[in-house]
């Protein structure tokens, strides 16, 4: 934790003008846009016409949270190469979505991830959307907590560490504005939320790192050798085993780690439901390459703040008002630029974490209105106008217990939340994911196992690791209940997922899916109903 | 079982004039959709494995072969950045190996198949209203004739 205010006040009087301005005016140009008719495809979807640029950018800004920007920053500055791995994870993960889910998925997808399996697997489709729901709805409140805990976690960069009062405000705030967004606005207005942020994200972050590498000369080799000396570790900054190194068990949790990063973006549910929204598949290839290449230069960027910022201020610096590196970016822009590029990037980071916070609420919310409310509870026979008002309020519901959550858990690390929330997206999402779509034997009963199966083992793994006890840094450090070394699941519990996929479809000897529902699956899959 | 609208039907719905068979019924025996199955399949689990397995193998031999990794190529920057930044490169010639193998391999079949099954789809419509009307014989006749000879 904080333990002194790393920043002056004028900055954050500014941060909170400049904040408060775009919230305002996104929030307008949100409201003017949202879903004017009571069209559930509109509330779901948004706008299905907007250009590949656009729709990339959207995507960009539903995948980049705050912990990219201040989190993995803050991880490159204390620990060099080892935080350099962790971001090119975070760029390759996207060639998983582009080479094999996106244009399979938004052929067979209607408005959520439900719907493709109710495709294919037509008759057990009810109990299979009802496990995707829960699924779903774990990760994003396990997501939308972590973000909204890390709104606390940026504020105490500010105030030091703030008080009862400051901190429900700031959370409540934040989580008010998030309802608003997702409930009133919709996809449309998310839509411009990601947009916007987007927008402010690429440019921010490619204008500092710019400076940075100003600052050296547009030389590469001496902001590596002066990152190195200030480190306090010298050349070992610039090679592997810094936090992730020594014993084998942590070099496997690093492991771990990047798999669940790698395999877990396929299938998070705002993502997947960003993938739904171009009207052809064509429109979605270019817009999926535009996302890759922006996260690409966003994660390049950022690895360069991260090495300017040990360049520029040292280790001592950094690790003395954050001890986990947060701080880094903040540290880097009052350096850089002043109170006023500090203030313009903390701004930048509270956007960020909103519009994640939003999109995940929606993605939350239309799964229960849709997958729970309108296919499960009324079989299919809710009015349009009915299903989007579960829908609204279904987001204020989440955006509630997310807020509940995160002022319970204030302390909790930002980034084990959210890693978390990865290792349940790749290791219960992604093989009904994989398997729906290129598994012609797959089963309902394949679907069941390795959806709970794979949210079970990856919760139960993360509760007995040293995360929640044993560790300085957990929530119970007094007890000892952690038997799996590892901090990460992923390593286990995703090939688990698979398994159990695969056994609960062998082991199936129910009646079987009618041969014509996959042949027709696999049709529309390739060849489309649209272009 | 929901029956999925499909999102746009506003095609021309008009027969293709070149056909010299009678095609399969059914658009999934048709050869060129397995070709097109196996080109998209193919494709798309050799690149991912390419790329995504790539990487996994790169962290492992960061974190197992540090030796390796640290050999220093060029000022500071060693053999693992290096590697690093190659990922970068490979993701980028993946991506446009994707779009360039889609684009000329994927997509035509895709099309050819889809105006089949239009084709497809409007004599099956053709066929079901027949029946109910005795005397289309002559109505019927003329439209095939136009279709397949």
């Amino acid at each position: 934790m904080v333990t002194i205010a790393a920043i002056d006040d004028s900055s954050l009087q500014l941060t909170f003008v400049l904040f408060l301005t775009v919230v305002v005016i996104t929030l307008f140009t949100a409201l003017l846009t949202a879903p004017q008719r009571d069209e559930i495809s509109e509330f779901y979807l948004g706008n299905r016409v907007m250009s590949p640029l656009r729709n990339g950018l959207a995507m960009c800004g539903d995948y980049l949270s705050a912990a990219t920007l201040l989190g993995s920053t803050g991880l490159v500055a204390l620990t060099g190469y080892d935080g350099l791995m962790y971001l090119g994870g975070t760029t390759v993960a996207w060639m998983m979505v582009l080479l094999l889910i996106a244009e399979p998925l938004h052929r067979t997808g209607k408005f959520t991830l439900g719907d493709t399996v109710a495709l294919r697997l037509p008759r057990q489709q009810r109990p299979v959307r009802v496990a995707l729901a829960v699924c779903i709805l774990a990760i994003a409140t396990l997501y939308l907590v972590a973000q909204l805990v890390g709104s606390v976690a940026l504020l105490t960069q500010f105030t030091g560490v703030p008080s009862g009062t400051t901190r429900t405000l700031c959370v409540v705030v934040i989580g008010a504005f998030v309802i608003l967004y997702a409930s009133l606005g919709g996809m449309p207005g998310a839509t411009v939320i990601q947009i916007i942020k987007a927008v402010m994200l690429i440019a921010g972050v490619l204008f500092t790192a710019g400076w940075v590498l100003y600052r050296f000369d547009w030389n590469p080799n001496a902001l590596l050798e002066r990152a190195a000396d200030r480190s306090g570790t010298g050349l070992s900054f610039l090679e592997p085993g810094l936090r992730y190194g020594g014993t084998v068990s942590n070099k496997l949790d690093f492991l771990s780690l990047e798999l669940a990063i790698v395999l877990g973006l396929a299938a998070l549910p705002h993502v997947l439901m960003r993938l739904l929204a171009p009207r052809s598949s064509g429109v979605l290839r270019s817009s999926v390459l535009w996302a890759v290449g922006l996260v690409g230069a966003v994660c390049f960027g950022a690895g360069i703040l991260g090495l300017g910022a040990t360049a520029l201020l040292g280790r001592d610096a950094i690790e003395s008002t954050d001890r986990t590196g947060n701080a880094s970016v903040l540290l880097l822009a009052h350096e850089l630029g002043g109170s006023v590029l500090t203030a313009l990037l903390t701004c930048l980071a509270y956007l960020t974490l909103l519009a994640v916070a939003v999109g995940l609420t929606l993605a939350a919310a239309s799964s229960l209105a849709h997958d729970l409310y309108s296919e499960v509870i009324r079989k299919g026979r809710a009015s349009e106008t009915e299903e989007l008002t579960v829908a609204r309020l279904s987001g204020a519901v989440i955006g509630i217990l997310g807020i509940l959550l995160a002022l319970v858990a204030w302390g909790a690390n930002t980034a084990t939340l959210a890693f978390l929330a990865f290792a349940i997206a790749a290791s219960a999402i992604l093989p009904t994911i994989i398997y729906t779509l290129f598994w012609r034997r797959f089963t309902a009963k394949g679907a069941l196992l390795s959806l709970y199966g794979g949210l079970l083992c990856s919760v139960l793994l993360a509760v007995f690791s040293p995360v929640v006890s044993s560790a300085p840094a957990s929530f119970y450090p007094e007890v000892d209940f952690a038997w799996f070394p590892l901090q990460n699941p992923g390593i286990v519990s995703i090939p688990l997922g698979f398994l159990l996929g695969w056994l609960g479809t062998v082991l199936d000897k129910g009646p079987a899916e009618d041969s014509t529902a996959h042949e027709e699956f696999e049709v529309r899959m390739l060849v489309g109903a649209d272009d | 079982m929901p029956e999925f609208p499909p999102r746009r039907d506003d095609t021309p719905t008009f027969p293709l004039p070149h056909i010299e068979q009678t095609p399969p019924a059914r658009i999934s025996d048709h050869p060129e959709f397995h070709s097109l199955r196996r080109a998209q399949r193919r494709f798309g689990t050799r690149a991912t494995v390419l790329s995504v397995g790539g990487f996994l193998l790169y962290v492992l031999l960061s974190s197992f072969v540090p030796a390796v990794m640290n050999q220093p190529l060029f000022g500071r920057l060693t053999i693992g950045l290096t590697l690093g930044l190659g990922q970068f490169v490979i993701m980028g010639v993946t991506a446009w190996c994707y779009v360039r193998h889609m684009r000329t391999r994927v997509d035509p079949l895709a099309r050819g198949l889809r105006s089949r099954q239009h084709e497809n789809d409007n004599r099956r419509a053709r066929s079901a209203a027949a029946p109910p009307q005795g005397a289309g014989q002559p109505l019927q006749h003329g439209t095939r004739g136009f279709r397949t000879w």
